[in-house]
């Protein structure tokens, strides 16, 4: 079953960028956490164990042939779409969203596996599916009623982060198989009278809130604002080469908010200031271009349009997470792939990397 | 087929590609644009986030005398604050704490609670106070050095000193007049604080320097000074006086060298003491020259040539009518040279002397010897005395004012004026401060002596100077003036006080003094000396010209002033003339103050907000001229005293500091 070749083929790139993204991501964390209280174990220690769990996840992953997915995609969609139900009706509420699963000892966040479950299944369904032209409107029929249902139960709950993210992700892939002009214009068309019944009927006014706060930070810069405002603050006085380590006095003093889940790169803006955004920014636009790579030189359809799905899921998380901390986006609970703390987004991440080490080491093998 | 597809395939892989490198593209513009352009502006927003102020107590440069002796120093002391969010168990802290700092538990607990995140617990505690807090070590209590004013020669100078308040401002003497000078700027405790509004860190804050203002170098000469508190206190305490007040001038320039004040106080502890005593007399207040005038009289008489040395006078044995009273000398006396009248002082001859002199011109030459306007000192609160305009004189005026009665004048311009004389006749400005030095000594601005005009010619002032000696000389009133190996010009004072209830001339209260200068030939110090209501002698020449004696003698051996071997001490007290109740009659009934039944005292306004002042008017029904604005600083008349009815009454107020 494993072939000696999948050692000489392992992808060690893509495996030392992971690293090296996960390492800086720790050291950020452990001056992130500085000024928290120290309660049983240190996040940066905590944050080692889940790249370790990730790293094993890795290998797990890519120890089955990344085709198997293709067998159980459905199989597994309908496993995800079930528990994203199951929250619904018995999931743990927390902070006004209903998101956890208990399982045992055990939590469990549906939505998180179903980024990568969306990806298997629509690149199971664009195999399957032959498209000359690219995709007309009712070509769209399917794939839209595949992604709309979690995409709306994950919005009910409400997480509007994952649910734009899942969203994204497959608008990425059904890009990547094409779509017709016309097609994008009716779409452009729809998306209008959707956006407004979506505005006033979807939206949760905490959601809306952080729409308009974002457009307009100083409606309540104590508020849903200040997150925003103090993220700009924190990154802006960073300049150009940063506070130096664990000297941070926005994030040492805890004027930001979750500096070690979603805002972590705030703290090593403000830290490392410009010159550490931009190698950190360097090392993750090449994972994401390393990604593509994987993709372009994968020999069967179903690993290109895996690779691409991962590496737009990769891309996404960074784009958007980056955008809010530096105030492009409004303020979504999108953490920064391998480099925010959080155990659910470390395996997420991980699976997604084991996915592409897995595509781009098996890509002789036909 | 599938050649065209894979091509197709990877066009789109590039085309999503370069969407996410525009994206990255866009993520760095926008970094680069917070954290290199905006960097500026974010970056005070966040300090001002984090930062939070705590004003210091600035710290004041000292005062010196000429030699750079310290009269005024700042030091540092340890200030013990709260951070009430860092303590962890406050009944707890407050129990251990309250005792130490002498309140109680719960007025401690109340002052940590509320929502404040800085709390001054005491301010410059003392060092024993200081150990025993650090020996509790407790979490949210810390200190941060702060300046307390100290004064290490306690009572001396304290009136030209003065005092500061809790604030540092000054508020009276050198310290309030060069207040802007010494005072320095104000520092800043500067704490982080996190988004929840805890102070942390704060042990290692910063405390942005404040400068510490600038160093006054003053004319004063600490042994002078002490010289001076001495001897006057032994006359005070001698003729079981009141009090007193003793000055002593470089006639030359004008340069004060002690200025003292009996009773004195302790400027470092200035609040125990009654304000009466905290006022420096030598400026704030005006009294009856007496004999002590006729040097002017006889300068300008002199100098306007309607006497000369050798004239004579009839000194009508004692008594003499004029204008429809009777003036009265001690001692009957024929004749009288000029010379002979200042020597035994008398005041038919001065009376005789001002109605030759006239009216006119002796109103001129008093205001050009400085009476009736402020000498200029560098000191607040002076007062320009009382010198009637000359269209207010009436009857027996000119010859009461030829001797120094109806009149009244600072100990600060007494000094200045016989200074004209020792000097050749130039009437100098008065000033206490030589020299502004910054922290480093570098010496900022130096003051000059300044004239303020030609009094008398040189010559007129020798010849008042040979007569003026002739007072201490054998068979004068000012012979305990007479100083062992040196020349002594001056003049003996003995003047009836006002009485402040009737407001006519006391039957016994009497104000003592001698002014004069030495060596005579070649003045180095003009001095004088007051004794305010002697018990044991009214008299001049036996109270004051004793500790004149004494000041004059140390200090010119202090500044090794070689004595000249001709002159030898002769000891033969001759009473003064002193005013009989006679001459209180005829002053009473002139109404020299002439107020009409009982006059109002000036309360002491000082420190006072207008709207207090106000209202202590509307009670004692006065009628005040208010300038500026703020806390009253200064007033005239000064506090207790009594106002006349033509005392321009004001209070003026500055901005408290």
């Amino acid at each position: 079953m494993i072939d000696r070749r999948l050692f000489t083929n392992f992808d060690w790139t893509l495996f030392g960028f992971i690293f090296l993204i996960s390492a800086i991501g720790v050291l950020n964390i452990y001056s992130a956490a500085t000024p928290y209280k120290v309660v049983g174990t240190p996040y940066f220690l905590k944050q080692i164990y889940w790249i370790l769990t990730g790293l094993l996840l890795i290998v797990t992953v890519c120890g089955i042939d990344y085709h198997v997915l293709e067998d159980i995609s459905y199989w597994l969609y309908g496993l995800v779409l079930l528990l994203l139900c199951v929250v619904l009706v018995a999931g743990k509420t927390s902070m006004g969203a209903t998101r956890w699963l208990r399982l045992g000892f055990i939590t469990l966040q549906p939505s998180e596996p179903m980024k990568i479950v969306i990806i298997i299944t629509f690149a199971r369904y664009f195999n399957r599916v032959p498209i000359f032209q690219g995709l007309r409107l009712r070509d769209l029929v399917y794939p839209l009623m595949l992604l709309g249902a979690p995409a709306l139960l994950i919005m009910k709950q409400p997480d509007l982060g994952t649910a734009i993210l899942v969203v994204l992700i497959a608008c990425s892939m059904m890009l990547f198989v094409g779509i017709r002009w016309s097609t994008f214009v009716s779409v452009g068309l729809a998306a209008i009278p959707l956006c407004y019944g979506g505005w006033r009927f979807v939206l949760r006014d905490y959601q809306k809130n952080r729409i308009l706060n974002f457009l307009n930070p100083e409606r309540d810069p104590l508020g849903s604002g200040y997150h925003l405002i103090q993220s700009k603050i924190a990154v802006g006085s960073g300049g150009l080469f940063g506070k130096g380590f664990i000297h941070g006095t926005q994030s040492q003093l805890r004027f930001l908010p979750e500096q070690h889940t979603d805002f972590a790169f705030s703290v090593f803006a403000e830290e490392w200031g410009f010159a550490g955004c931009l190698v950190v920014l360097l090392l993750y636009l090449f994972l994401v271009l390393w990604g593509l790579h994987i993709a372009s030189r994968c020999n069967d359809r179903f690993g290109s349009l895996l690779a691409v799905g991962v590496t737009a899921m990769l891309c996404w998380h960074i784009v958007i997470n980056m955008g809010m901390v530096i105030g492009l986006f409004p303020v979504v609970g999108v953490p920064l792939p391998l480099f925010s703390y959080g155990g659910t987004s470390m395996v997420t991440s991980m699976v997604g990397a084991g996915i592409l080490l897995n595509i781009s080491m098996r890509r002789f093998m036909f | 087929m599938r050649d065209s597809r894979e091509k197709w395939t990877r066009v789109r892989i590039r085309m999503i590609g370069c969407l996410f490198v525009f994206f990255f593209a866009i993520t760095s513009a926008r970094a680069f644009y917070l954290q290199v352009v905006k960097k500026e502006q974010l970056l005070k927003l966040a300090e001002k986030q984090h930062q939070k102020i705590v004003p210091l107590t600035p710290a004041r440069g000292a005062i010196y005398d000429r030699n750079n002796a310290a009269l005024a120093v700042s030091i540092e002391m340890d200030s013990c604050y709260a951070e009430p969010r860092n303590i962890e168990n406050i009944p707890e802290t407050a129990a251990r704490m309250a005792p130490l700092l002498g309140m109680t538990r719960e007025a401690f607990e109340k002052k940590l609670a509320g929502s404040k995140n800085f709390v001054w617990l005491q301010r410059r505690c003392p060092p024993e106070l200081v150990e025993k807090i650090r020996a509790l070590d407790i979490d949210g209590i810390g200190f941060v050095k702060e300046t307390k004013r100290f004064y290490p020669n306690a009572e001396m100078a304290g009136h030209v000193l003065g005092f500061t308040g809790l604030d540092p401002a000054g508020l009276e003497g050198v310290e309030l007049k060069y207040d802007a000078t010494i005072l320095g700027s104000t520092g800043y405790l500067v704490t982080e604080r996190d988004a929840l509004g805890r102070d942390v860190a704060l042990k290692g804050t910063v405390v942005t320097k404040a400068s510490k203002g600038h160093n006054v170098i003053l004319t004063l000469d600490k042994n002078i000074q002490y010289i001076a508190e001495k001897e006057l206190a032994k006359a005070v305490e001698e003729s079981r006086a009141r009090g007193g007040m003793a000055l002593v001038m470089e006639p030359q320039t004008g340069k004060v060298l002690a200025m003292a004040n009996y009773p004195a106080f302790n400027p470092n502890s200035f609040a125990k003491y009654a304000p009466q005593v905290l006022r420096n007399r030598v400026i704030v207040d005006s009294f009856e020259p007496g004999s002590t005038f006729k040097v002017f009289l006889i300068a300008g008489a002199l100098e306007e040539q309607v006497i000369s040395p050798r004239d004579a006078f009839n000194c009508e044995n004692g008594s003499y009518s004029i204008g429809g009273r009777t003036i009265h000398d001690t001692h009957k006396y024929g004749r009288l040279t000029v010379g002979e009248i200042l020597k035994y002082s008398s005041n038919i001859g001065a009376a005789k002397i001002g109605s030759r002199l006239g009216a006119k011109r002796l109103d001129s030459y008093l205001r050009k010897f400085g009476f009736g306007e402020k000498s200029g000192i560098d000191l607040p609160g002076e007062v320009s005395g009382y010198l009637r305009d000359r269209s207010q004189w009436f009857g027996v005026d000119l010859a009461t004012i030829s001797f120094g009665q109806g009149v009244s004048a600072t100990a600060m311009q007494l000094a200045t004026a016989v200074s004209a004389v020792a000097n050749g006749g130039q009437l100098m400005k008065p000033y206490l401060v030589e020299k502004i030095s910054d922290e480093n000594g570098n010496v900022l601005q130096e003051f000059a002596p300044q004239a303020r005009g030609q009094v008398i010619s040189p010559e007129v002032a020798k010849t008042v100077t040979k007569m003026m000696e002739g007072v201490a000389a054998e068979g004068g009133t000012g012979t305990n003036a007479a100083v062992e190996g040196y020349q002594v010009a001056g003049k003996t004072g003995t003047a009836q006080k006002v009485d402040p209830i009737t407001h006519g001339y006391s039957v016994d209260k009497r104000t003592a003094s001698f002014i004069g200068f030495v060596p005579a030939d070649n003045p180095r110090l003009t001095i004088f000396v007051v004794v305010d209501e002697p018990k044991t002698s009214p008299y001049g020449g036996v109270v004051a010209a004793p500790a004149f004696s004494a000041i004059a003698l140390q200090s010119l051996c202090y500044l090794k002033v070689p004595p000249d071997g001709n002159v030898r001490r002769k000891p033969a007290p001759v009473e003064e003339k002193a005013p009989t109740p006679a001459d209180v009659s005829v002053a009473a009934a002139e109404g020299t103050f002439d107020t009409g039944g009982e006059g109002t005292v000036m309360p002491d306004f000082r420190g006072m907000s207008m709207r207090q002042v106000l209202r202590a008017m509307e009670k004692k029904g006065l009628n005040v001229k208010l300038i500026g604005s703020g806390r009253a600083v200064e007033q005239n008349p000064s506090g207790g005293r009594l106002i006349g009815p033509t005392d321009q009454v004001w209070v003026r107020f500055a901005p408290a500091a």
